[in-house]
């Protein structure tokens, strides 16, 4: 290291602590030998002094303390204002979403709330009927298919309207509602039956008290379930369901 | 953040050396009032997110830094200037000292400065800063925080010689 380099080097030099550096501490131990750069340095060194003490004789106006805490204080009262305004916005805005959730489900049908009501036991029996079912005894015999559910203990003291007697019974399976037995009767048209399907009318006699509002009406109540035509009615402590293929003329030859 | 330091604490302990580290870079008493302003608005905004309480006085200084470079982009009268290019071609020019210097002299120097040496000279002479501490509130390189002071300081010791005696 020449003299003109440990100067470039000790133009950074400002106390003890930048002499840890290990070019510094060469420079350094350089001046110490050479005494034309140890009088620069000192010359040097009272200079910075100079430059340090103009630096930091600076001074921040009288009022700019006051100003900033000031001024931050106005700010910070009117955030807390802007913010109330925004909370009490914002709690408005739940307490009307609540009040209209509130009007909106109070106006919904009771019926979609009731799991076991009549049109979900329409539903599900049109669906049964639909996918397929196994017939758990097969007969043409009304009194034989009677007979059976009543061993089954599923709903037997059930009385069908004429035009159904005279129709060609196939069999009866012993369906679950809700816990509760449902004798299905299962009749055939005379259509060709779809493979697998072994009717293509049922009857479905539940007791009453197993269905949540159900009809009490003795005269049939026609509903479309999809592609299929039912007609709901109740006689005595039961409520029949009757399913077909087709419109409400064609089930009401069963009738 | 720093836990348990008031607003008004920390305007009362930083507002002075903010304002001689602004007033360094801009020379100007009203500019230099409204960056130390600013800044303590960003801490007032951003300053809960410091975990390390020991980090205060160097966020400070790094956000009036950047709040200067961003008004300056904003005025469009600082255009960017690569370091190296810009520092390539200054010599470095050991000084022979200063004898005598007034606050006026030193002003002048610092306004014929160019603008890339008056942030870490200021922060060499104001604050004692280590070059570590410099380069992290520059947000450059410890290199070139060095290659930057060497310089500036060079080159401020040039004008101050070049001065008329008072």
């Amino acid at each position: 290291m020449n003299r003109d380099e440990a100067k470039s080097i000790l133009l950074l030099y400002r106390s003890s602590a930048d002499a840890a550096d290990p070019q510094m501490a060469e420079a350094l131990a350089l001046a110490k030998q050479d005494p034309e750069l140890a009088r620069w340095l000192e010359h040097y060194a009272a200079g910075q002094e100079q430059v340090r003490s103009q630096f930091r004789a600076i001074q921040p106006p009288p009022a700019l303390k006051e100003q900033i805490i000031s001024e931050h204080a106005a700010r910070s009262k009117a955030k807390t204002r802007r913010d109330r305004v925004v909370s009490l916005a914002a709690i408005a805005a739940i307490i009307v979403a609540f009040v209209f959730m509130g009007h909106f489900w109070s106006n919904q049908p009771k019926y979609e709330t009731v799991s076991n009501s009549l049109e979900n036991y329409q539903v599900r029996m049109v669906s049964i009927a639909n996918a397929g079912y196994a017939m758990d005894f097969t007969s043409g015999d009304l009194a034989q298919i009677q007979s059976y559910l009543s061993q089954q203990k599923a709903p037997a003291d059930y009385a069908l309207p004429g035009p159904l007697q005279k129709a060609t019974a196939t069999g009866c399976a012993v369906q679950d509602w809700d816990g509760k037995k449902v004798s299905m009767i299962c009749f055939a048209t005379g259509k060709p039956l779809p493979v697998g399907q072994p009717g293509d009318l049922w009857l479905f006699v539940a007791d009453r008290s197993s269905i949540q509002q159900a009809t009490t009406a003795s005269t049939p109540q026609f509903r479309q379930v999809g592609t299929i035509i039912t007609a709901t009615w109740s006689q005595g402590d039961k409520v029949y369901f009757l399913g077909t293929a087709g419109d409400e003329s064609t089930i009401r030859q069963y009738l | 953040m720093a836990e348990g330091v008031s607003f008004d604490d920390l305007v009362a302990r930083y507002y002075a050396p903010l304002y001689q580290f602004a007033f360094s870079l801009t020379r100007d008493e009203s500019e230099a009032c409204d960056l130390t302003q600013q800044t303590f608005c960003v801490w007032a905004a951003k300053g809960h997110q410091l975990r390390d309480a020991t980090k205060v006085k160097t966020w400070l200084f790094t956000t009036l830094h950047r709040e200067f470079l961003g008004s300056r982009r904003r005025q469009s009268r600082f255009p960017h200037v690569e370091l190296e290019s810009a520092t390539a071609d200054l010599p470095v020019i050991a000084p022979a000292g200063v004898n005598r210097l007034d606050a006026t002299q030193l002003r002048d120097a610092m306004t014929h400065l160019d603008e890339i040496y008056r942030a870490p000279i200021a922060l060499f002479y104001l604050q004692d800063y280590s070059y570590n501490e410099i380069a992290e509130i520059l947000g450059v390189p410890l290199g070139t925080v060095k290659s930057r002071l060497t310089r500036g300081l060079s080159r401020l010791y040039q004008l101050l010689a070049d001065q008329p005696k008072s």
